[in-house]
């Protein structure tokens, strides 16, 4: 709400300083002090402030915790300033990574010095651990980094100072912070402009970047017309029901489940996983295959991968090959019920030995590959026949005829269940190193990791 | 009450006056017998049989009386005993309502006297059909059962089958339903599941299977049932065809269901129909076995016509109330009728009336003629023209009384609803259009292959044939059927609305043909272009009958025949404009046609199932 009247606000000054040819802020700016950025703690006054630092502050807050006295160390010891700002992350670390305990470094950075030394390095190190605290997404967090900018200050004030570069590392800096946001589809918000605006002024390079952004984003936004929701349903079943509609992209398919995930305990005392079982099928694959030739054998095969932004999934055909052209029966032409005078209403065929133009024919010359049909479709808890052969029998009940094909199962020895996204990249050699050393588990799964998030750095434009 | 009617209506005495009729009088009587002209379809090679549809068809003098002194207690009937208001509200015909129309005779019209009807001609049929439509319900009631239910037996069963069924038929002693539509098949008779199979003794068939939505299905004693039916062929293979039944509810094993809630036309009943092994005896067949297409086609495409002069019939009492409301009511010191955009909806409802009422009389005139004639085409035009245009006239009508039309105290809702139907049943209008549009396709088609393939294979002599004509023709712009001048059949006040007929239908014919060219047979999938060139020869044939109606009432100085002038002057007009456009569209290439848009649009649509366009006050940032 106070964001807009902000913006107003920076152009007025902007202007009454053009007009009168001196910096205007220190006068006008303190009477003003009471207008906060929503969410920030500063305000221009305390900018303006002389050097009270921002110990005082911090005593004056209830609890201190042990990350503020670090902090307030490395303040104290001003020849240790070479210490990385990544240090600060890594302490408050320690227990959970969270986005509050993100927020509270961020805090406490801009509590400790008034004039904020050292900020660059620390924006970068703030967005270079964003994704490990989780908040790589998260409008608010990057505003709040933003906010760590001295405002003002980094504002040309003439018109040398506009021509060249200005404060060129701030505003590199500065627009690394919206590239991080664009790369993960986050969009700006007025208060981001706000910001820029307060730091760097209206006509600087971020400010630049983010009117970019705003021009491209809401294009590109619908872009995709089968978006994947970034939090995936966590629900083995749901999961499937998502993945199983994607692919088959036919109103009519139906889902079914045929079995959900359960627990059974046998009478030894044994522990039974039933894994789930959700199909797919729609009307039309369904009479193609009440017309399947028995004799005819049809493939149950998979697993294919299918991924879901971080997570793959697999899923699993039920298809046969293509039938060879000389059992192909033509649909049989009843001249009594389709024929010319013939239909009840109108015909619906002449009998004309005329065909279409050339200049009125649009259809493509097409090569027709043919391919074999896929009657249904199914992803399951487990990757073995005997998972499998229940889908086939629950599909049985609908399709009486599957009884008397021949089902062969050509399986390969794929995933045994849903894959997490550490596990999703591996190849099987290393699946069985991961099995050989087990301690290395977490370091290793911190290393694929990485190499996803690699990935994720490529531009994104779909939010 | 019974009224002798003692004529024999299949030979109508085509009694013709005034001058310039004369000319064709002399050549009418030289080809009577065998009729092997059409009309509409010869308009789809851009031909005008004029021969056909001039003079207007007329009836007798001691026919005319005849049917007058029938029409008198049948109207006041309908004016006194027949609370429409009643039959919709409880949604039954009360009994009493339902004698009083068999004592008039209505359930057998057109039943011949011999079998105890009242053996009327279609002309006759469809002036009665003017006063039954002023209640919707039991219009079709009737409809039901002779238009459609015991037509069967009418026009395809032996001597033995009408003698049997129809005097008790005639007399609504028995009433009749007609059993074609089924859960899965509407249109599409192929998908007809009823089946028939031969008993042991090859004396009966067993009759399986659920019929829906058959009018007067809960209360018919007998019904023209259509089943498969197993048939061996010449190459002594075994085929379903479909064979036509006349079943009677005592055979047994007929069950109905309950009776469906309807938005209009509620006193009518109509419910689904199940048969479960009812034994029909083989002699029940109407027909032979596995011809029940001809005979249900038959059946449907003739019972269409008096659809136009009962919408003529209902329009006529429309206008006659609501001018009596815009006449009395006052808005800014001005009554009502003072208003343009009031008197615009009188002359809608004058023209459509008009225009429904000429074409009904034209064709049930052509269809009284000796022979066998053919006027599906013509049939299905008057219902789709006249089903369209009742739904905008009751609605015009409603729209006068504003606010008032719309409560139930006035009729005008209830006529409102009770006409939705003619676009719907007998076929609707769609596939009228296509039936329309194609019939007359593959009539011309097959005359004009020879010569495509010719420009196809481009015969010099051919093209340049073609390319001449049409360099004459944009030369000189006239062109000449022969409906005004000297011999002309046209009365001289209208030439100008004949001329612009035949200018159209010059025009319709090459697009016709230019259409085969670009089509061919795979014109049957362009249905939007199909249903262009249904219209365009509704709009002609609607001019043809209102030009041909003119020239006779003015000929021989029927009362206000110079509102007739105008009414005509004015649709031709009209009609000219609309044909232009539409013909315009179904050009190559023609900045006009939106068709692959609408397509487009349509595929889009269907392929979310739901609307697509986001909400306009949907964001982005």
């Amino acid at each position: 709400m106070n964001a807009p009247r902000q913006l107003l606000r920076i152009q007025c000054i902007g202007c009454i300083a053009r007009i009168l040819g001196k910096p205007v802020q220190r006068v006008i700016l303190p009477t003003g002090a009471h207008l906060q950025t929503p969410g920030s703690q500063h305000n221009y006054g305390q900018l303006l402030r002389p050097f009270h630092c921002s110990a005082v502050c911090s005593t004056s807050r209830p609890s201190r915790t042990q990350l503020e006295k670090t902090v307030e160390d490395e303040t104290l010891n001003k020849d240790k300033s070479l210490v990385t700002h990544d240090d600060l992350f890594e302490r408050a670390a320690r227990d959970s990574k969270t986005k509050a305990d993100f927020n509270r470094v961020v805090d406490v950075f801009s509590k400790k010095d008034i004039r904020r030394r050292g900020h660059v390095e620390f924006i970068y190190a703030a967005l270079k651990k964003m994704p490990e605290f989780g908040v790589e997404r998260d409008i608010t967090v990057y505003n709040k980094l933003l906010d760590v900018f001295p405002k003002e200050v980094f504002m040309p004030r003439n018109f040398i100072q506009r021509m060249f570069n200005h404060y060129p590392r701030q505003q590199e800096c500065g627009v690394q912070l919206l590239e991080q946001m664009e790369n993960y589809g986050i969009m700006p918000n007025v208060e981001t402009k706000v910001l820029l605006a307060q730091i760097f002024g209206e006509k600087s390079h971020p400010m630049r970047k983010y009117q970019r952004i705003m021009y491209w984003f809401p294009k590109f936004k619908h872009a995709n017309p089968f978006p994947v929701p970034h939090v995936l349903p966590s629900d083995p079943v749901e999961l499937a029901r998502f993945s199983l509609t994607r692919i088959a992209d036919d109103l009519d398919a139906k889902i079914t489940i045929y079995q959900y995930p359960s627990t059974d305990i046998t009478e030894t005392g044994e522990e039974v996983m039933r894994p789930h079982i959700v199909g797919i099928q729609s009307p039309n694959q369904r009479s193609l295959l009440a017309k399947h030739n028995p004799c005819r054998p049809v493939f149950v095969e998979g697993p294919f991968p299918l991924w879901l932004r971080k997570t793959c999934v697999h899923y699993y055909l039920l298809r046969a090959d293509p039938v060879p052209s000389e059992e192909k029966v033509e649909e049989e032409f009843d001249p009594e019920m389709m024929g010319p005078e013939q239909s009840l209403f109108y015909p619906q065929r002449l009998d004309l030995d005329l065909e279409r133009d050339m200049g009125d024919d649009f259809r493509f010359d097409v090569d027709d590959v043919e391919e074999g049909p896929v009657y249904a479709m199914c992803m399951a808890g487990q990757a073995d026949q005997v998972t499998l052969s229940q889908w086939i029998s629950g599909l049985q009940e609908t399709c009486p005829i599957l009884g008397q094909i021949p089902t062969v199962f050509r399986l390969d020895s794929g995933p045994r269940e849903l894959q997490t996204t550490s596990d999703a990249q591996q190849t099987p050699e290393q699946e069985v190193e991961t099995d050989q050393i087990t301690e290395e588990e977490p370091l290793h799964s911190q290393r694929v990791k990485q190499g996803s998030a690699s990935v994720l750095r490529r531009p994104r434009v779909y939010p | 009450m019974s009224v002798s009617l003692g004529r024999n209506v299949f030979a109508p005495r085509v009694a013709q006056k005034g001058d310039c009729l004369h000319h064709f009088q002399s050549r009418r009587f030289i080809r009577s017998s065998a009729r092997s002209l059409t009309y509409a379809k010869d308009l789809f090679l851009g031909k005008v049989n004029k021969a056909e549809v001039f003079p207007f068809p007329e009836i007798s003098k001691e026919e005319l009386e005849e049917l007058n002194q029938l029409v008198q207690p049948v109207e006041k009937f309908f004016n006194e005993d027949v609370d429409s208001k009643k039959i919709d509200h409880e949604a039954v015909i009360p009994p009493e309502t339902l004698n009083g129309l068999k004592e008039l005779g209505l359930f057998g019209i057109q039943v011949p006297e011999e079998y105890g009807g009242l053996g009327l001609s279609n002309t006759m049929y469809a002036r009665l059909g003017e006063i039954t439509s002023l209640d919707g319900a039991i219009a079709v009631t009737l409809a039901a059962h002779q238009a459609i239910g015991l037509k069967g037996i009418l026009i395809a069963g032996n001597d033995s089958q009408k003698a049997k069924y129809l005097p008790r038929l005639a007399t609504g002693e028995h009433i009749a339903a007609f059993c074609l539509t089924e859960p899965g098949s509407g249109s599409d008779a192929a998908s007809i599941q009823t089946r028939a199979t031969l008993t042991e003794d090859g004396k009966h068939f067993l009759l399986n299977g659920t019929k829906f939505w058959i009018s007067n299905g809960g209360w018919a004693d007998i019904m023209t049932v259509f089943a498969r039916t197993e048939v061996v062929d010449k190459d002594s293979q075994k085929k379903d065809k479909i064979t036509a039944f006349i079943v009677e509810r005592a055979f047994g094993g007929v069950t109905s269901g309950k009776p469906e809630d309807k938005l209009g036309i509620r006193g009518s009943n109509t419910c689904e129909i199940t048969f479960e092994d009812t034994k029909v005896p083989i002699e029940n067949v109407i027909g032979e076995v596995g011809g029940g297409f001809k005979v249900a086609m038959n059946i449907l495409n003739n019972g269409r016509f008096s659809m136009g002069s009962a919408g003529a019939g209902m329009i006529k009492r429309l206008i006659e109330l609501t001018s009596e409301y815009a006449s009395t009511r006052k808005q800014f010191n001005r009554s009502l009728s003072e208003f343009g955009m009031i008197q615009d909806k009188f002359a809608t409802m004058a023209l459509n009336a008009f225009v429904m009422e000429s074409m009904a009389y034209l064709t049930a005139g052509m269809m009284d003629r000796p022979g066998v004639p053919d006027c599906s085409l013509e049939a299905a035009m008057v219902k789709v023209f006249s089903s369209e245009g009742s739904w905008i006239c009751v609605s015009e009508a409603l729209q006068v009384l504003g606010g008032l039309g719309f409560t139930k105290n006035y009729p005008y809702e209830r006529y409102l609803r009770d006409c939705r139907i003619l676009q719907i049943f007998e076929g609707t209008n769609e596939i009228l259009r296509m039936y329309i549009a194609l019939t007359g396709m593959q009539y011309a088609g097959k005359i004009l292959t020879g010569k495509i393939k010719e420009m196809k294979k481009g015969n010099v002599g051919v093209v340049f044939e073609i390319l001449g004509k049409k360099l004459k023709d944009s030369v000189v712009k006239t062109v000449d059927f022969g409906l005004t001048g000297k011999d002309g059949v046209v009365h001289p006040s209208l030439t100008e609305s004949a001329k612009m007929f035949e200018q159209n239908a010059a025009h319709f014919g090459s697009t016709v043909e230019s259409l085969l060219y670009r089509y061919g047979k795979t014109i049957v999938e362009e249905q939007l272009v199909l249903k262009k060139v249904a219209d365009v020869l509704i709009n002609l044939y609607a001019m043809t009958a209102v030009l041909s109606r003119t020239s006779r009432s003015v000929s021989i100085g029927l009362r206000n025949h110079d509102h007739e002038v105008l009414l005509t002057n004015t649709f031709c007009k009209d009609a000219h404009f609309k044909n232009n456009f539409l013909l315009t569209q179904l050009q190559k290439n023609s900045p006009e046609n939106n068709d692959a848009n609408i397509k487009k649009i349509a595929q889009e649509v269907i392929a979310k199932r739901a609307y697509v366009c986001s909400h306009p006050l949907d964001r982005t940032f």
